[in-house]
């Protein structure tokens, strides 16, 4: 029987092409309606170096890269040896390499099984032969097509759609390597068990979580960006540069990070929605100006694509140790909303709500993102990118005839003049000010004019309460996890469903203000809880408990650091340990 | 003819708010306020369509005594704000406004690049050699071998020339001033207000209680204006008068005609479209929607 899910992972040197072959099976899966995800990772050389790529394809929902890797295909093992622990084959893989590489590796090294396959073959060769130098990737996107059933048709108008783009010619040659290598896989033992099996359906988006979030900003309205590049965010500066421009809008890229929210918060006061985007290092400059925004009540949303921290830190890697920095970042009281996106369609939808709660509540809204959703590319329905837009809220002619700035009002939030509006004038500060935004520094007014401005949050928690929840009603097990950490956990999840365990998960998007009491509701319908993150000090673990008692007694907390992806089978081992280890402790208290 | 037609929209108290300022008697920084509201008003400017932004520091609670639009930002950050406000808003009149420790110091990252990208705003330093709002410490401003609050065996650093650095770093017109002479001040800020591009007046304003009672006529008597036949489109020329010890020379040091950052953003949108109609949010995401 075919399988519906396969996943390929591709390592070669720089100049190998492997990032482009990732990309053509990927469009072409997305073509035919396969769910497809897609890494990748390079070596920390400019350009050139080691690069590699990790494409699930699945007939079925998924939601993280796949633990075991069915088939590998490596140009050069000299390269591999650099992605340790990132392209791990499965016992059972089906191994390609060069028959032409120097480098020499044993099935043992690769801590393969007795049922795997290894097939060494001309790749070099062949993309000499075919006419197209160079082209041994599609050479070995011919192989794998071959092996595993992929729709030849669709990849070969891929081929032809990437490459002869500019010139047919080009178009041509790179279709002559892909079908060298298509009949070289045809004269190899088939292997049908391991054939991918689907039916075509419609075409799918794919994009990644930085192009979601940049596109959900558009969506949003936003039409002004200023950014200071920084890995792993520079992909929406550099995405909004080319887009904002054709939309009437405008880019700044400015001299540094504080520079960059400066202009935000000018062109918001100024009246547009604006947006930045950065990394934890950009984060902790923007965090002066963050205050400042919730000071003086100005919209603005900030990206922030977390690494691995602190200080440089681990830049091409994910990690979930910037919450203590968004949600208590700075000094003095300065309310703000934090969201986190926990896959790449999130990225547009959190993204549509972070201007959304902006604009409507006058708040620097920040969205949590992260290394792996960013960069990973993924499909999804395009019925799927539809979210209402709100706006900021402009005073009436009777609002402007005594025209106060930060009016006291039941919800804390205040008719916001633009300029040009004649009535509209005021100044505004960060300085503690009074309804009229003057300047003051009085106990009473400090103290009603914060109650004021986190008066805000109420609304916002009432009204935004994003969060998924997944598993049985009743579950023994009840995991807590935020951020890119929910694809894991819900196969997780999955996982431990089919084998009879009833494990659950809760997973809020809105990480401030909290939905505490969706969050209370989860704990008294699981028995034991386990908080997944990938944060060493354990900041999800230690935020929640701001929130909700986490006895311990019944609380099991598993974290590591980032720098490597959190992967189903670790989830899966604490979930196997947790309910081993209670079966145990009822059978010493029977 | 009805007269009152002919009468100006505006008056200089038309701009003043009714908050007090919180200078000390004597300020210099009250000359560059009356100036601000007399050139205001000699250029008619919509106060419904001018935003004043400010750093933080003595000079930097301008923008609360004009009664147009105003920011009083961070320390070192009006000219961030400034770009902000003036790319997604090209119909207003923007004004910057702060000290010298402000601009120069904390700020003075920003202050290069903003004018190396020919921002369209007016950049108006309050300059008193000193920080003033923390009582008393040296400035970049602050001359070598002085005493302050922290320099208390005299300034080790050599101070800069705010105009020298304008004008290496790509303003387009550079102007200095005394706020002591009302009338010179109103009429450079009024052709720095009227110049399309960076246009960065350094406003001398003597600081009464951490720069000496004296100071004013210290100034008065160092002043001197430019040469009439100086030309200010040259480089060469304007830096003469930086860098000067015996004088204060106060004029239009530089002043040439570049395209701004409002031009070459505008011709970024012409070419980004080449031509084309703007696309929707749809069509990008249809972009992602493999169609071969």
């Amino acid at each position: 029987m075919p399988k519906r899910d396969i996943t390929i992972a591709m390592v070669g040197a720089g100049g190998d092409g492997i990032v482009t072959m990732g990309d053509v099976l990927s469009q072409a899966a997305a073509r035919d309606g396969l769910n497809v995800l897609k890494t990748e990772a390079y070596g920390p050389q400019i350009r050139g170096g080691e690069s590699s790529c990790v494409v699930r394809l699945s007939a079925d929902p998924i939601y993280e890269s796949g633990d075991g890797v069915d088939a590998l295909i490596v140009f050069s093992w000299a390269d591999f040896s650099r992605f340790k622990g990132e392209c791990t084959p499965a016992k059972n893989a089906v191994v390609l390499s060069d028959e032409a590489d120097p480098v020499a590796r044993t099935p043992e090294d690769l801590g393969l099984g007795a049922d795997a396959v290894w097939i060494k073959l001309p790749f070099g060769k062949l993309s000499t032969d075919s006419g197209a130098k160079g082209s041994k990737n599609l050479v070995g996107l011919g192989v794998l097509t071959a092996l595993f059933d992929l729709p030849v048709d669709t990849l070969r108008r891929a081929v032809v759609s990437r490459f002869g783009r500019k010139k047919a010619a080009v178009g041509e040659s790179a279709l002559k390597a892909f079908e060298a290598g298509f009949l070289l896989g045809q004269t190899l033992p088939p292997m049908p068990e391991r054939r991918l099996g689907f039916t075509p359906g419609p075409a799918k988006l794919i994009m990644s979580g930085n192009e979601a979030t940049a596109i959900g900003a558009l969506h949003a309205g936003c039409r002004y960006f200023a950014g200071y590049p920084i890995t792993p965010s520079t992909e929406i500066l550099m995405f909004l540069d080319e887009w904002l421009p054709k939309m009437g809008g405008s880019l700044s890229q400015t001299e540094d990070e504080l520079s960059a929210i400066g202009a935000v918060l000018g062109a918001s006061f100024a009246g547009e929605k604006a947006m930045t985007a950065t990394s934890g290092p950009g984060l902790s400059l923007m965090t002066e100006m963050l205050g400042l925004a919730s000071m003086a009540e100005l919209p603005c949303v900030i990206v922030n694509v977390q690494r691995g921290g602190p200080s440089t830190g681990l830049p091409t890697a994910s990690e979930q140790s910037d919450l203590f920095q968004a949600v208590y970042g700075g000094h003095g009281d300065a309310p703000r909303v934090v969201m986190a996106p926990s896959d790449v369609e999130d990225c547009f939808h959190t993204t549509v709500d972070a201007f959304n709660i902006a604009e409507e509540y006058q708040i620097p809204v920040i969205v949590l993102s992260d290394q792996l959703v960013a960069q990973r590319r993924e499909t999804f329905d395009p019925a799927s990118l539809v979210h209402a837009v709100r706006e900021r809220r402009l005073p009436s002619p009777e609002e402007l005839t005594d025209y106060h700035r930060y009016r006291e009002t039941p919800d804390g939030v205040s008719p916001m003049a633009r300029p040009g509006i004649k009535g509209g004038i005021y100044q505004t500060n960060g300085l503690e000010h009074d309804e009229k935004g003057s300047p003051g520094s009085g106990f009473l007014l400090h103290e009603k004019m914060n109650a004021k401005r986190y008066r805000k949050l109420r609304p916002i928690r009432d009204a935004y309460t994003f969060h998924r929840r997944y598993g049985p009603q009743d579950a023994d097990i009840g995991i807590l996890c935020w951020g890119s950490s929910k694809g894991v956990v819900r196969e997780a999840v999955q996982r431990a469903n089919a084998r009879g365990q009833k494990v659950a998960a809760f997973v809020p998007q809105m990480i401030y203000p909290f939905p505490k009491k969706e969050l209370e509701a989860f704990l008294k319908s699981v028995k034991h809880i386990l908080v997944v993150e990938l944060s060493y000090a354990a900041q999800f673990y230690k935020y929640l408990r701001t929130f909700v008692d986490l006895p311990a007694e019944r609380t099991h907390v598993y974290k590591r650091s980032g720098g490597k992806h959190l992967t189903v089978a670790e989830v899966d081992a604490e979930i196997v340990a947790l309910l081993a280890a209670e079966r145990v402790s009822e059978k010493v208290s029977a | 003819m009805n007269e009152a037609a002919t009468l100006p929209e505006f008056k200089p108290a038309d701009y003043k708010t009714d908050l007090k300022p919180v200078w000390c008697a004597g300020c210099g920084d009250f000359g560059v306020l009356t100036g601000l509201y007399r050139a205001l008003t000699e250029l008619q400017v919509k106060p419904w369509e001018t935003v004043v932004v400010s750093g933080i520091g003595c000079s930097s609670r301008l923008p609360g005594y004009v009664d147009t639009f105003g920011v009083n930002s961070l320390h070192g950050r009006a000219l961030p704000l400034a770009a902000g406000v003036k790319v997604v808003r090209p119909d207003l009149t923007v004004i910057a406004v702060g000290g010298d420790g402000d601009g120069l110091a904390i700020g003075g990252n920003h202050f290069m690049h903003a004018a190396r990208r020919n921002l369209d705003v007016t950049y108006l330093i309050m300059d008193n050699e000193i920080y003033g709002l923390t009582k008393g410490q040296a400035a970049p401003t602050t001359p070598t071998g002085d005493k302050t609050k922290s320099t208390h065996y005299g300034n080790p650093e050599p101070a800069v020339d705010p105009c020298e650095l304008a004008i290496s770093f790509g303003a387009t017109w550079v102007g200095r001033a005394f706020s002591g002479d009302l009338k010179g001040t109103v009429e450079l800020m009024v052709k720095a207000l009227s110049h399309k591009g960076f246009a960065f007046l350094n406003v001398m304003s003597p600081c009464v209680t951490w720069r000496g009672d004296d100071l004013f006529k210290t100034l008065k008597a160092k002043q001197r204006q430019l040469p009439e036949n100086h030309d200010a489109s040259s480089r060469a020329a304007a830096l003469i008068y930086t860098r000067e010890t015996e004088f204060m020379t106060t004029g239009v040091l530089y002043d040439v005609s570049e395209p701004t950052l409002l031009d070459r953003l505008a011709a970024v949108k012409v070419t980004a479209l080449a031509g084309k109609p703007q696309p929707t949010v749809a069509d990008i995401i249809s972009s992602f929607q493999p169609s071969f």
